[in-house]
């Protein structure tokens, strides 16, 4: 599979279709896998695919950098691909300049604190029933036996409510959920790697960043921790894709996807939304419906 | 001969610093995250050499949020209050070598131009007891900046697992001595930390290719997979930048001390809009030039322990070794 990926992207890049292809290399230490920005078919060698392909790479089409190189080619996983339908609904990205290169996953093997390789896939691959990518340009590799039937089941399992954490937050007591998101808000640090790792959040100046007056406080005390998080949060409800980059990317190992979690399961359950499914829908939280339920709204 | 402690010594002597009204910060497990807390009973702590942790030592030195002075509002004067000193014993234990190695490097930048009272406190009321390393990992290497896993600079006493529940004691101030007096037994055993990480670039080399090569293109091709998260900045010993604002209202309120990171690309965005660093290509060249030009050009040390913490919580695989291996590749 991986050659069919660099046979892929060297015939693109040949054929000038894409300046620059994102994909996943070695590049880290000890041969760790992270972004590659390939822009030669000589050098399509440096892409790899395997279980420990885990950055959500659609969090550079934002960026200047990455856009000044025209036309891009893009390996996305299945749920990454949920993110770029996303961003071209919210028109970050224009689809003109961009080829979505869908890998067929069966699964990421979870990140040790230490960045070695845990013998375990992460809680989102275990409950994704999504392994064949859509909305995509191309698509590289075969479905499994067994999991030809995945475009039928319910799409975005990884949002759904089956995750086993989040059921057990649920069973809290208010002041227990509280108890238990005051210990985890503590620890923020205010880095706001969370923010820069998210596809989704990629606005130029963050509300976190206003300054002229200062919207939240910037300190990372308690307030100003659970201000940041819930308000993060609130941004992303009905966009979240539930990659899952701001909770790897957390130094303060801050249980994010589980909040991220609850937030589309709401959006799920009050609007029957899930984010980054279709292409060409209007974003949950830029729209309302005349027969809302709430007053103030209509 | 040497000294030795036993683990149960060593906790009762924590312990009775407890106890005293003293300040214990050592590390404390949380699954498989380990990071440096303020424990309120020594058995929160795990006395085991590590060399990941979630975080380093230095918040309990420059902490993440300080208050420096609070002001309120009474008719038409504001009052100011300063924030009271540090004024407990702290008693950091645990630290790896790395870590502590980072203190004399912060010690002249706390004193400099403006003697830092909140740094200053901390550090003079502070026993700081490191672990030698038991084992290195493709992260490390304190070899290339004048470290080791024994390296004892910033250490009050260092100590040296033994295997056996008991630990050789290498006290190497007066505070190091004083914490272990009349703790110890006499032994025949000899602590033996790992062997030095190898390393295979020249740091002294690429600080030289650094300063000759503030335009190159090379800064964006290496930082391309870098997102800006500062993560590297946050969790490093080294690193100090913080933000000073204000917050409260009109009436009542106080200023405060944050960290902050040149990773974020609002470290040098202008009033007027214009950002001189707007890629993270100059964002990382910053950070790298500082740790290994700027800082050790003013104050004789390199900005970098080489602990690895920076790479190893980097999502993005990235981080100051894969950095500095990637400028090697250029220098001839
Ligand atoms: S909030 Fe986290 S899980 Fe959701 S899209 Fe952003 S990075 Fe991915
Ligand atoms: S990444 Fe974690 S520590 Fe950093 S701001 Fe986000 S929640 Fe806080
Ligand atoms: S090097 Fe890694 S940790 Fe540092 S800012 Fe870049 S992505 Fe974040
Ligand atoms: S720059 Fe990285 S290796 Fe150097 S002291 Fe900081 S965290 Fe450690």
């Amino acid at each position: 599979m991986e050659n069919e990926l660099r046979n892929a992207i060297r015939e693109l890049l040949e054929k000038q279709e894409i300046d620059v292809a994102i994909g996943y290399g070695r590049v880290g230490v000890d041969g760790a896998v992270g972004a590659v920005f390939v822009t030669s078919p000589d050098d399509v060698e440096q892409i790899v695919w395997n279980d420990e392909c885990r950055q959500n790479l659609a969090v550079h089409l934002t960026r200047p950098e990455v856009k000044a190189f025209g036309k891009i080619g893009i390996v996305v996983k299945p749920c990454d691909a949920r993110a770029v339908v996303v961003l071209a609904n919210e028109a970050q990205v224009d689809l003109d300049l961009l080829t979505i290169i869908g890998v067929v996953c069966s699964g990421i093997k979870r990140a040790k604190p230490d960045g070695t390789t845990a013998d375990e896939y992460y809680a989102k691959c275990e409950t994704c029933v999504q392994h064949t990518p859509q909305n995509v340009t191309l698509v590289v590799g075969d479905v499994a036996e067994g999991e030809a039937l995945d475009a039928k089941n319910e799409q975005n399992a990884a949002t759904a409510g089956n995750n086993a954490k989040l059921a057990k937050l649920r069973a809290m007591t208010v002041e227990e959920r509280f108890a238990y998101w005051r210990e985890q808000f503590s620890r923020c640090v205010r880095c706001y790697a969370c923010r820069q790792s998210c596809p989704m959040c990629y606005c130029n100046r963050c509300v976190a960043d206003k300054n002229r007056p200062t919207r939240i406080d910037t300190s990372a005390s308690l307030k100003g921790n659970f201000a940041w998080n819930i308000l993060r949060a609130f941004h992303l409800a009905g966009r979240c894709v539930g990659c899952g980059a701001c909770a790897s990317a957390c130094p303060a190992g801050i249980e994010l996807d589980l909040l991220n979690l609850t937030v589309s399961d709401a959006a799920k359950e009050h609007f029957g939304f899930v984010a980054g499914t279709e292409f060409g829908v209007d974003p949950l939280i830029g729209t309302y419906a005349d027969d809302d339920k709430e007053e103030f709204i209509r | 001969m040497s000294q030795i402690v036993t683990l149960e010594q060593l906790k009762q002597t924590l312990g009775a610093k407890l106890a005293a009204g003293a300040k214990v910060v050592a590390p404390v497990l949380d699954g498989e995250f380990a990071s440096f807390k303020e424990i309120a009973d020594v058995e929160q702590a795990s006395f085991v050499p590590r060399i990941c942790m979630q975080n380093s030592i230095e918040e309990f030195f420059f902490p993440k949020h300080e208050t420096i002075f609070t002001f309120v509002r009474q008719g038409n004067d504001v009052v100011l209050n300063d924030a009271p000193d540090f004024d407990v014993e702290q008693i950091v234990v645990g630290a790896r070598p790395c870590d502590a190695a980072a203190l004399p490097v912060l010690d002249p930048l706390f004193a400099w131009d403006y003697d830092d009272r909140f740094y200053q406190r901390r550090r003079a009321k502070s026993t700081v007891v490191s672990f030698a390393c038991t084992q290195s990992d493709a992260h490390c290497f304190c070899t290339a900046v004048g470290g080791s896993p024994e390296n004892t600079h910033g250490a009050d006493a260092i100590l040296f697992d033994l295997g056996d529940g008991s630990f050789e004691v290498r006290a190497i101030t007066d505070k190091g001595k004083a914490l272990f007096d009349g703790k110890t037994t006499e032994s025949d055993k000899v602590g033996k930390a790992c062997d030095a990480p190898v390393v295979n670039f020249d740091v002294w080399k690429i600080a030289d290719w650094i300063r000759a090569n503030f335009d190159s293109p090379v800064w964006e091709q290496v930082s391309l997979r870098c997102v800006g998260c500062g993560t590297c900045a946050y969790v490093c010993p080294t690193c100090h930048c913080f933000d000073i604002v204000d917050e409260g209202s009109y009436k009542k309120g106080k200023r405060v001390k944050n960290w902050d990171s040149c990773q974020d690309a609002m470290f040098t965005m202008h009033a007027s809009g214009h950002n001189p660093r707007d890629t993270q290509g100059k964002r990382q060249r910053q950070r790298l030039t500082h740790k290994f030009v700027i800082y050790p050009d003013k104050f004789k040390f390199y900005l970098c322990t080489g602990c690895g913490s920076c790479s190893r919580s980097c999502a993005q695989m990235f981080g100051v070794r894969p950095c500095l291996e990637a400028l090697d590749k250029e220098v001839q």
